[in-house]
């Protein structure tokens, strides 16, 4: 394959075939990730390695968790490029909601960094609320929206902006962020919806509210749990639809189990197993290949 | 600042708060001053003393309203921080007195009777009304937030909170207890005579204290109302609902929990400095476990979540409380246990949920709900 020169990793000099095999990155030298853990700070060189010339946006390096022994995540690394939308699949206890925890702050992991293009320092260490705030926001897999609360103040929490309590005590909505809200009403079809508790709509309704929180966000990568578990059929259809649309201008990783579902939304796929990566490529590619096979099916198949 | 007044009230609402503060600051003390005492409509010394009171344990339940109706966190230590701010006024009061105690002493009498020769260290200042007011507040205030501080970063929550609150309050009766904590240990304060020049005694000061508390509950009242109409309600109710959602919307739910803490927290130590010179005497028993939780049971009887049910269960429940205690004196621990849990069982919301239930049923569009003041 041809690896384009590499530039810086924000170039858009991206011509690389989106059916790459993930290739093994090698860790950076001992005393480089040393000093890297004291400061922080990402290295520019170690971001191109990753990058390999593609538009990255997000890179997660060499992750490793365990759980009293149980590795969860197993040195895994992912690079997420800008604007794509990534489905990730694997079998239970493959990792994928560890490794979103991690991206997240959720969890820390025990070895590892979590780069954000743009922002020069590693991700982990920081808290949960000042990660989503750099714009990586994660939907959850059971709705989670304040059931209390009206789908347009739903919408206000989220919006971004400064979310200092003075702000939030002497600060007034401007017209702006009322027409933000308004639009995102329309991306996800809930205007009619607007001043209703959020409690009381239906469970794919709360999928797409939530989905129209994450927008509201403003956010650079959007992490999606699980998005259809329990919807109807048309619910499933009008979710694909909103995820493909939201992808291009943010990137969308999605984890979902339904193949049918990933076949319609996903250009590229990345199947985890054991805490790392197994395969990764368009959906054709990585069911034909005989590793993927034999983890799902079982050695026989091979 | 107009849609702020609309975003805090219905017109309506409003006129029963201007209602409320009419009767409350205006008609109860002319009632009190202008009529002559034999009047049948005249609001005697004890009335509006009880009334005083009550403003102030009303103010305490909207505090506590705040926090536990708006942010989900159950308080069973506000007791601390009321009489924290109730010492800090019998602090001025006490050396208020000057010479005229039972040693003639410049020092209070139970330092003359430990034979203490001088004032420690934390008692000066306290000569000055509005150094003891200013401490009222920023004492239960730092304690709040140092303490808040600490659980909300080791992320303490529900049941386990309110049981190191109640644990708080405990340890600081303790505390108390002890003379060398030089604030009159068993006894705490008391034998107060003036307060700012004026004689305790007096009708006219009863009245001005009296008036004083139902302004702090108005003024308070609408403080929390404009917090809680406002965004920063709406992430308060959030944090309730789903800390760890608010925190994946990018907000420090830490902060926002510190802050409505803190805020609560100054308010019931304005409560407790308007409390004393009502009653009189301010000692540890303040300071017990029980008294937090009645704190709570105010709330909860009037309708938590609501600010103004809370107001209405501490006027309620004291009502029948000084009702009780004068006729019944032994069965009111009875009634008030009965009182809690056949609210809990039959009104969740409270008696406001349940009145307001009971207007929607006669009416066939919902009543909003009507606001109240003092």
């Amino acid at each position: 394959m041809s690896v384009s020169a590499p530039t810086s990793p924000l170039s858009d000099s991206s011509d690389e075939p989106l059916t790459a095999e993930p290739q093994a990155v090698p860790l950076a030298p001992d005393s480089e990730r040393r000093k890297a853990r004291r400061t922080r700070a990402v290295s520019e060189q170690r971001l191109m390695e990753l990058a390999q010339g593609r538009k990255a946006v997000l890179c997660v390096d060499n992750v490793s968790v365990s759980f009293d022994g149980f590795k969860a995540l197993n040195a895994l690394t992912l690079i997420l490029d800008a604007g794509e939308l990534r489905c990730i699949i694997g079998p239970n206890g493959a990792g994928k909601t560890t490794l979103m925890d991690c991206i997240t702050g959720k969890t820390r992991p025990d070895a590892g960094s979590v780069y954000l293009v743009g922002h020069g320092e590693d991700l982990i260490g920081l808290s949960e609320h000042a990660i989503a705030e750099l714009g990586i926001c994660r939907k959850f897999q059971r709705p989670t929206v304040f059931q209390g609360h009206s789908v347009f103040e739903n919408l206000e929490l989220a919006l971004a902006g400064n979310r200092s309590v003075w702000r939030s005590l002497f600060g007034r909505t401007s017209k702006d962020d009322a027409a933000t809200i308004d639009a995102t009403l329309e991306t996800i079809g809930l205007e009619d919806a607007r001043h209703r508790p959020a409690g009381a709509l239906s469970h794919g309704q709360k999928q797409w509210l939530e989905i129209g929180m994450l927008l509201a966000q403003k956010p650079r990568v959007l992490l999606v749990d699980e998005p259809i578990a329990g919807m109807t059929h048309a619910e499933t259809e009008r979710t694909a639809e909103l995820l493909v649309s939201l992808a291009g201008e943010r990137t969308v990783v999605v984890v979902e189990h339904d193949m049918e579902f990933v076949r319609n939304i996903a250009n590229k796929v990345t199947v985890l197993h054991e805490g790392s990566v197994l395969a990764e490529g368009s959906l054709d590619e990585v069911q034909a290949n005989p590793k993927v096979v034999q983890v799902y099916l079982g050695a026989g198949h091979a | 600042m107009l849609a702020t007044l609309r975003r805090m009230h219905t017109p309506r609402g409003w006129l029963a708060v201007a209602a409320c503060a009419l009767v409350g600051l205006v008609l109860i003390p002319l009632l009190h001053g202008a009529l002559p005492p034999a009047s049948p409509f005249a609001v005697s010394d004890r009335v509006i003393a009880l009334l005083g009171k009550f403003c102030c344990y009303a103010l305490t339940a909207v505090a506590l309203d705040l926090i536990w109706g708006f942010t989900g966190m159950l308080s069973l230590g506000h007791g601390v921080f009321f009489a924290l701010g109730g010492y800090a006024m019998g602090m001025y009061l006490l050396l208020a007195i000057g010479k005229q105690g039972v040693y003639r002493s410049n020092l209070p009498d139970f330092m003359v009777f430990l034979d203490w020769k001088e004032l420690p260290w934390f008692w000066h200042g306290f000569h000055n009304f509005f150094f003891a007011i200013f401490a009222a507040l920023w004492v239960p205030g730092l304690l709040a937030y140092v303490f808040g501080y600490f659980a909300f970063r080791s992320r303490i929550r529900g049941v386990y909170f309110s049981i190191i609150t109640q644990a708080l309050t405990y340890a600081l009766m303790l505390l108390f207890f002890r003379n060398d904590t030089g604030l009159g240990g068993n006894n705490g304060l008391t034998d107060f005579k003036q307060i700012y020049g004026w004689p305790l005694a007096l009708a006219a000061t009863k009245r001005m204290l009296y008036v004083s508390a139902a302004a702090a509950l108005l003024v308070s009242y609408l403080l929390c109302r404009y917090i809680v109409t406002g965004k920063a309600g709406r992430v308060l109710r959030a944090v309730r609902d789903s800390e760890s959602r608010v925190m994946f919307l990018g907000y420090d739910p830490r902060k926002y929990k510190l802050f409505a803490w803190t805020f609560s927290a100054v308010l019931c130590g304005l409560a407790g400095a308007l409390y004393v010179p009502q009653v009189g005497i301010i000692n540890p028993s303040e300071l017990q476990p029980s008294n937090s939780i009645e704190m709570a049971i105010w709330a909860a009887v009037g309708g938590r979540g609501t600010l103004v049910g809370a107001a209405l269960g501490a006027f309620v429940v004291n009502g029948a409380k000084s009702w009780f205690t004068v006729a019944l004196p032994e069965l009111w621990l009875f009634v008030l246990g009965a009182l809690f849990i056949v609210v809990t069982l039959f009104m969740p919301d409270g008696l406001l949920g349940a009145a307001a239930k009971l207007l929607d049923r006669r009416a066939p569009k919902p009543a909003a709900p009507a606001g109240k003041g003092a």
